[in-house]
C-alpha cells in the first residue's frame, strides 16, 4: 500500500511516525513545502525568546526504508482520478492520501498590510517567520504585537525577554477565548508587570509603512504606537486550497467524517488544523496528534476508526515570565449544578478556578500559579476519587498534616529518633534512666546512631536536654568517633 | 570472631560475628562506614529461629514428614529422570535467587544446564535488576550496578535518586549523601515523600513528587531542557557518544509545559533541576553529579527505556566516565550483582557471557569439560517461565533456590496456582517460607554465617562471606545438593562441594567475559585487597571505575538510544481510579521470609499497611487505623490504613514483604518490559475501599 501525506508539520510527521511503526510494509511519502526537516512548530515563540535553539526544534524524522520525507516539495494538485499528487518534483501515486496541510496565518486587511507584508511585519507560523523576527530584534527597539491569543501573548513575552519595548494591541481582552474577563485582567496585570503595554478594545486602523518598512501601528481612536517590528497574531485559517481545488467539500476546514475521510472520496483523509471533523476544527496540537494516531491505527489494522475525543482542550502558555494554563470548563461555561471553586489573589497576580462535575474535575484555570497548574493537569478529567471537598485540590500534593517537632524537648516520647534501629525518644530516656548517660553509652544500650548516623545530632541534643533536666552523678558528653573510614578490608 | 558481611541487601555492611549465641556488630568499611541497620544488628537471630528446617521434608497429604537425604535425593532424581524422559529436559525448570553466593549461583546455572539439561532457568533478579542491566548493556556495553565506588558520591555537587528509598532499604549508605546534602544537592524523585525524600528537607536539596509511572516523561523533559538551553557537554558528546542527533530529535516534543502536565512536576522545578545538573557537571565547572536509579523507576513495563533515558541524560551532561560523576543502578539483593553475572539468567553463561554466542559456549564448555552442544540454548525470563508452569508444553517440575517467589512475584495468586499444578516442586531453603510450604520436597540448606563464599556488592566489588558457626546437623550446603543430584543424574563435569574450588572454576569460566573475575582470588580478598571486576589476572589491580577511557562497546563509544513514552500498562479508569505503588520498609528484606521471623523486626512492623493521603482517606471514609481493601483486575488485599500527607492524594503505597491477606503482589501487574522481562510492580490502577471489620 502507498500512502502520501501532504504537510510535514507536527501532525503529518506524527502520523507518518505512527504508521511507519504500526505498518512497516506500507510505503509512505511525506511531502513538506518548507525546506526544513519537520520541526516543532509549537515552540516557535520559544525560539524567538532564545530559550531554545534551532536544533532543539527538529523532530524525529521517520525517514527510513519505505518511509521517505520530501522536504521542500510542494503539492501543486491532487489528481483524484489517477490517485496522484502532482508536484514540481514529480508525481506521487497513492492508495491513501492524508492531508495535513495545517493552517495559514490570518493577515488583517488594513492599510499597510493589504499588498503583501512590508519589511518588519511578520506572522508567526513557520520557522522562517520566527528566524526573521529574531533577526529583526537586533536592530529594532520597539514592537507591536497584534492579537491577544496565546500566540500573541507568547510572542510579546518573547520579544520583551529580548529587551524590546512591546505593546500588545487587541480588540478583545487578553486570552479571551480561554479566560473570563475578570481573569483576563489578572493575566493582563502579569503582562504589564513584565513591562508589556497591553492595549485592549483596540481597533487597528492601519500599519504605518515608511520606505517599505513598518514604523508604527495606528488605532482607530487616533492612538499611535511606534513599531520597528509588527507581529501579526490574529488567528489562522485552515489551509483548504488543495482540497477545494480537487473538488473536495470544504467549509471552515476540509470536511471529513468520523473516520477522518472525506465523504466524497474515501481514499482521501484530513487530520490536524486543516480538518473539519463533525466536532469542528481544533487548532491545537494535542487533538491533531490524537487524530494522527487514530488514523494510523485504522490504516495499519484495516479497522474502524473511532474519532478521538480530547476532553476540554488544554491551553498552556509558553511565555517567559507568565503562567496561564486552562483546561475544559470555566465559570462562564460551567453548568448550573457544577461546583466552581475560585481562589483569587489579585495582588500576587494569581487566580485559580476549578470546575467539578460530579466526581470529575472538568475545568481548570490557573493564572500565575504554575506549580498548582502542573498538579491540577494530572488530576483533570481523571475518573473518580476527587477529594470530598474540592477545596483540597488547591493544596496540590502538599500535606495538610502537622509537621513533627524536631526539638528534643518538645518531641513526644513515641517519636522515632533513630530510624535505622527503630529507637524512640522514650527508649533513649529509658536507657538514660538505666545509667547510659553519654552518647556512646546510649548507642551501646539502644543502637541509636549506629546505622546511618543521621540522628547523632538529635541524640546529642537529647543528652544535652537530659543533662539539664536530669543530670547524672558524673556528667560527661562525648561524641562518637566519626573517623570510621578505611579503604580496604582489614586483614584477618 | 569472624569478619564477614551482612546477609541482607547489596550494601553488604561489613560485620563481625562473635559470642555465644552468635551476635553481629558493624565493622568499619568504606560502604557502611561502621554503620548497620536493625536488620543487620539482628541478623544472627535467623540462625536460631524456632522453625529452622534441619531435615529433608517430604510432602505427605496435607503435611510433611522428615526423610533421610538419601531417600529424598534418590526420589527427586528418579522423578526428574521420569519427567525428563517423558516430556524432555525442558520440562524441568529452575528458579534461582539474587541472595545466593557467587559460588552457588554459578553452580546452579551449571546444574541446570549439565545435570538437568534444561534451558528453563531464570531467577528473582529478573524482578530487580533486569531493566537497569538491559539499558546499561545497550548504551554503555556493560552492566555493573555502580560503575564507581559508592564513596565517590561524597565528592559530588549533585546526587539524583530516581525511585530509590535507600534511607529505608540500605540506611548506612545515607552517610555518603552527607556532603552533597550540605551542598544542597540531593534530588529525590519519588511519588512519596519517603524517608529518603525527607533527606532533602531544610535546604539539603529537593523532592520531585511526580505522578507514578511518569519517570520516563520527566527524563525526556529534563533532557529537552538540557539540549534546548545549550547545557549539554558538546565536546564530550562529540568525542565519546553515538546517536546524539536521534535522541535530540526524540525529546523535541517534550517541552516543559507538556512535561509538567503529564508528570505534575512544575516547569520551574524542571528548569531548575536541569540547570543545577549542568552546573554540577564537569563541563559546567562543578564537582560532578551522579544519577542513580532504584526499583521505583525500573520496575515498569518501560523500565529499560526509562533507565536508557537516565543514561541519555547522564551522557548529555558528560558524566559517564568522568572523574566525578556518572550513572548507576542501586542493586537491591545481597548478591544481586554477582547473581546476575554467572549463569542464573535464562540467556547467560558465567562472566556475563551470552548463552547464544558460540564463542561463549565454547569457552564455558571447555571449563566444564563438556562438548558445547551439551549446553542448552536460551530460556525465557522469569514471569514468562512462571506463567508457563504446568501449562501444556510448559515445565512439569520446579527447583527453587534462594527465592520466595509465591510472595515476591507479580500477580502472585496466579503464580501460586501454576506452582500448585506442578508434578514436582523442590525448594531449598532454611525456613518454611510460603513457597517451601507448597513443595513436594523441602531441602534444608545453610545460611550466611554457616558458609564460605563470595558476594559481589552494589559497586562490583567482590566480598568474602565467611563461616562463623557449623550448620545444624542435617543441614547441607546447596553445593552438596547439586553434587549429589548431579551424580544421581549421571551429569558430566566435576561437582566440587568446596566453595573455594567452585569459585576458582568460576574464575576460569568468567575469564575474558564482561564480568571477568579471573584475577580475584580468595587469597587476595583475604589479604584485604579492594577488588572490583573486571580483573583479568592476579597482577591486575581491579577496576574501581569503568569508562574512564572508553566504553566496552564494539567501537568504544557509548550509544544514546531514543526512547518513547509508553505509560503504565494498567491505567486509571472509573473502576480503578487510584494509583498503587509498592516498596519496602526498613525492618524487612524482600519477601520477609527471614525478617518476619526476627521478633524485634516483626514486632515493630508485623504486617502490611496502606499509606494513604488524608484527603483520599476522607474520601473513602477511612479514619485512623481502619482497614482498606485494595482491588485490581488481578486480585485484592487488605491492610491497615496509615494516613499520611507524605503520599500523593491520587496514590496509595503498600510494602510488599508480606503474605496472606496483606500480600500486595496479589494485586500488582505481571505485564513485563519487552526488552528486560521486568514486571511492572511499581504502578497499577486499583480501587480502594474501607474494609468493614
Amino acid at each position: 500500500m502507498k500512502v502520501v501525506v501532504v504537510g510535514a508539520g507536527m501532525v503529518g510527521n506524527r502520523f507518518v511516525d505512527e504508521l511507519g511503526r504500526l505498518a512497516p510494509q506500507v510505503e509512505i511519502d511525506l511531502l513538506g513545502d518548507e525546506s526544513y526537516e519537520p520541526y516543532n512548530r509549537v515552540m516557535l515563540t520559544e525560539l524567538i525568546a532564545g530559550r531554545v535553539d534551532l536544533a532543539g526544534l527538529t523532530l524525529p524524522t521517520p525517514d527510513h526504508g519505505r518511509v521517505r520525507v520530501r522536504a521542500g516539495v510542494r503539492a501543486l494538485e491532487i489528481d483524484r482520478e489517477r490517485r496522484t499528487v502532482v508536484t514540481a518534483d514529480g508525481d506521487f501515486a497513492y492508495d491513501v492520501l492524508v492531508l495535513a496541510t495545517g493552517a495559514q496565518a490570518r493577515v488583517i486587511p488594513v492599510p499597510g498590510l493589504r499588498d503583501g507584508l512590508p519589511r518588519g511585519a511578520h506572522v508567526v507560523r513557520r520557522l522562517d517567520d520566527a528566524r526573521d523576527i529574531t533577526a529583526a530584534t537586533l536592530n529594532a527597539s520597539d514592537a507591536v504585537v497584534i492579537g491577544a491569543g496565546p500566540l500573541g501573548v507568547e510572542a510579546a513575552c518573547a520579544l520583551r525577554h529580548r529587551g524590546i519595548a512591546v505593546t500588545l494591541v487587541a480588540a478583545s481582552d487578553l486570552l479571551n477565548r480561554d479566560l473570563d474577563p475578570e481573569v483576563a485582567s489578572v493575566a493582563a496585570d502579569q503582562a504589564a508587570s513584565l513591562g508589556i503595554e497591553v492595549v485592549t478594545d483596540a481597533q487597528v486602523a492601519s500599519v504605518g509603512v515608511h520606505a517599505g518598512r513598518v514604523d508604527a501601528v495606528h488605532l482607530a481612536d487616533g492612538r499611535t504606537f511606534p513599531a520597528g517590528i509588527v507581529v501579526l497574531a490574529c488567528g489562522s485559517a485552515p489551509d483548504t486550497t488543495l482540497a477545494a481545488e480537487a473538488g473536495l467539500d470544504t467549509n471552515v476546514g476540509i470536511v471529513v467524517g468520523h473516520d477522518l475521510r472525506t465523504p466524497a472520496d474515501l481514499a482521501v483523509c484530513a487530520i490536524g488544523d486543516c480538518a473539519e471533523t463533525p466536532a469542528g476544527v481544533s487548532g491545537l496540537v494535542a487533538p491533531g496528534w490524537a487524530q494522527a494516531r487514530a488514523l494510523a491505527r485504522s490504516i495499519a489494522h484495516a479497522s474502524e476508526l473511532e474519532l478521538p475525543t480530547v476532553a476540554g482542550s488544554a491551553m498552556r502558555l509558553k511565555a517567559v515570565g507568565m503562567s496561564v494554563v486552562t483546561m475544559g470548563a470555566r465559570t462562564s461555561t460551567a453548568r448550573p449544578d457544577d461546583r466552581v471553586v475560585t481562589l483569587s489573589d489579585r495582588r500576587e497576580r494569581r487566580h485559580v478556578e476549578l470546575v467539578v462535575r460530579g466526581d470529575t474535575l472538568v475545568g481548570v484555570t490557573c493564572v500565575g500559579a504554575p506549580d498548582l497548574a502542573a498538579h491540577l493537569s494530572t488530576q483533570f478529567d481523571r475518573p473518580g476519587m476527587l477529594p470530598a471537598d474540592p477545596m483540597h485540590l488547591l493544596m496540590g500534593t502538599s500535606g495538610i498534616g502537622a509537621t513533627e517537632s524536631a526539638s528534643p524537648t518538645a518531641m513526644p516520647a513515641a517519636t522515632t529518633v533513630c530510624r535505622c534501629n527503630g529507637v524512640t525518644k522514650g527508649d533513649l530516656v529509658h536507657a538514660w534512666d538505666g545509667g547510659a548517660t553519654t552518647v556512646e553509652a546510649l548507642a551501646d544500650a539502644t543502637l541509636a546512631t549506629t546505622g546511618c548516623g543521621g540522628c547523632t545530632q538529635l541524640v546529642c541534643g537529647i543528652v544535652d536536654w537530659l543533662q539539664t533536666t536530669d543530670p547524672p552523678p558524673v556528667p560527661t558528653t562525648s561524641q562518637p568517633d566519626g573517623s570510621g573510614r578505611e579503604t580496604t578490608v582489614p586483614t584477618r | 570472631m569472624t569478619e564477614t558481611h551482612c546477609p541482607y541487601c547489596a550494601l553488604q555492611c561489613a560485620q563481625t560475628l562473635r559470642g555465644e549465641p552468635l551476635a553481629a556488630e558493624p565493622r568499619a568499611f568504606p560502604t557502611n562506614v561502621g554503620g548497620m541497620c536493625q536488620k543487620g544488628w539482628t541478623s544472627a537471630e535467623v540462625l536460631g529461629v524456632a522453625d529452622r528446617i534441619t531435615a529433608p521434608l517430604r510432602r505427605v497429604g496435607g503435611g510433611f514428614e522428615a526423610v533421610s537425604w538419601d531417600e529424598a535425593l534418590d526420589d527427586i532424581a528418579s522423578r526428574v529422570t521420569a519427567i525428563s524422559g517423558e516430556s524432555g529436559p525442558d520440562a524441568i525448570a529452575v528458579f534461582g535467587g539474587g541472595g545466593l553466593t557467587n559460588e552457588k549461583a554459578y553452580q546452579l546455572g551449571k546444574f541446570a544446564r549439565l545435570a538437568l539439561r534444561t534451558r528453563n532457568i531464570d531467577y528473582n533478579g529478573r524482578f530487580c535488576m533486569s531493566s537497569a542491566a538491559a539499558a546499561a548493556n545497550r548504551s554503555l556495553g556493560v552492566d555493573r550496578g555502580l560503575p564507581f565506588p559508592l564513596t565517590d558520591l561524597n565528592d559530588a555537587d549533585v546526587v539524583v535518586l530516581l525511585g530509590s528509598n535507600l534511607a529505608d532499604t540500605m540506611p548506612p549508605a545515607v552517610q555518603h549523601l552527607g556532603p552533597v546534602r550540605e551542598r544542597g544537592g540531593l534530588i529525590v524523585v519519588d511519588p512519596r515523600r519517603s524517608a529518603t525524600a525527607r533527606l532533602t528537607d531544610g535546604g539539603a536539596g529537593e523532592h520531585v513528587q511526580l505522578v507514578p509511572g511518569t519517570d520516563l516523561v520527566l527524563l525526556l523533559g529534563l533532557l529537552h531542557i538540557v539540549l534546548a538551553e545549550g547545557l549539554a557537554d558538546v565536546d564530550y558528546l562529540a568525542a565519546r557518544v553515538d546517536g546524539v542527533e536521534d535522541v535530540r530529535r526524540s525529546v523535541a516534543e517534550w517541552w516543559p509545559e507538556r512535561v509538567a502536565a503529564t508528570t505534575g512536576v512544575p516547569e520551574t522545578q524542571l528548569r531548575r533541576i536541569a540547570r543545577t545538573l549542568a552546573h554540577a557537571s564537569p563541563h559546567g565547572g562543578g564537582r560532578g553529579a551522579f544519577l542513580l536509579t532504584g526499583r521505583g523507576s525500573e520496575q515498569h513495563a518501560d523500565g529499560t527505556d526509562t533507565v536508557t533515558a537516565v543514561i541519555n541524560l547522564a551522557l548529555a551532561l558528560g558524566l559517564v566516565g568522568a572523574e566525578r560523576g556518572g550513572y548507576g543502578a542501586i542493586t537491591g539483593q545481597g548478591n544481586g550483582q554477582g547473581g546476575r553475572e554467572h549463569g542464573q539468567k535464562a540467556d547467560q553463561l558465567p562472566g556475563y557471557r551470552m548463552i547464544a554466542d558460540p564463542a561463549a559456549r565454547e569457552h564455558v564448555a571447555a571449563v566444564w569439560g563438556v562438548d558445547p552442544d551439551v549446553i542448552p540454548g536460551p530460556g525465557v525470563p522469569a514471569v514468562e517461565l512462571l506463567m508457563s508452569l504446568a501449562q501444556p508444553d510448559g515445565p512439569r517440575a520446579l527447583f527453587v533456590h534462594g527465592s520466595n517467589l509465591l510472595v515476591s512475584s507479580p500477580d502472585a495468586q496466579v503464580v501460586r496456582r501454576r506452582v500448585e499444578a506442578l508434578d514436582l516442586v523442590v525448594v531449598c531453603d532454611f525456613v518454611p517460607s510460603e513457597t517451601a510450604m507448597l513443595a513436594d520436597y523441602v531441602l534444608p540448606v545453610t545460611q550466611w554465617a554457616e558458609e564460605e563464599g563470595t558476594m559481589t556488592g552494589l559497586e562490583g566489588r567482590v566480598l568474602r562471606r565467611r563461616k562463623a558457626v557449623d550448620p545444624p546437623a542435617g543441614v547441607w550446603s546447596e553445593l552438596e545438593v547439586f553434587a549429589e543430584l548431579a551424580r544421581r543424574l549421571d551429569a558430566p563435569g566435576t561437582w566440587s562441594t568446596k566453595p573455594r574450588e567452585v569459585y576458582d572454576e568460576l574464575r576460569r569460566a568468567s575469564a575474558g567475559g564482561r564480568a571477568d573475575y579471573a584475577g580475584i582470588s580468595y587469597e587476595r580478598l583475604d589479604a584485604g585487597e579492594a577488588l572490583y571486576w573486571p580483573c583479568p589476572d592476579e597482577s591486575h589491580p581491579g577496576t574501581p571505575r569503568l569508562f574512564a577511557d572508553a566504553f566496552p562497546t564494539a567501537n568504544g563509544r557509548a550509544r544514546m538510544v531514543p526512547v518513547r513514552e509508553v505509560g503504565p500498562d494498567d491505567g486509571l479508569r472509573a473502576e480503578a481510579p487510584v494509583w498503587l505503588v509498592t516498596g519496602r520498609v526498613l525492618q524487612h528484606y524482600q519477601s520477609g521470609a527471614q525478617t518476619r521471623r526476627v521478633a524485634r523486626l516483626n514486632d515493630s512492623m508485623p504486617r502490611a499497611y496502606v499509606e494513604i493521603h488524608p484527603v483520599l482517606a476522607a474520601r473513602i471514609g477511612v479514619e485512623g487505623v481502619d482497614d482498606i481493601r485494595i482491588t485490581s483486575k488481578r486480585g485484592s488485599m487488605v491492610a491497615q490504613a496509615r494516613v499520611s500527607p507524605d503520599i500523593r492524594p491520587d496514590t496509595v503505597f503498600v510494602p510488599f514483604h508480606f503474605a496472606d491477606e496483606g500480600m500486595v503482589n496479589a494485586v500488582t501487574n505481571a505485564a513485563t518490559d519487552p526488552i528486560s522481562g521486568m514486571p511492572e510492580f511499581k504502578v497499577c490502577a486499583v480501587q480502594i475501599a474501607k474494609e468493614d471489620a
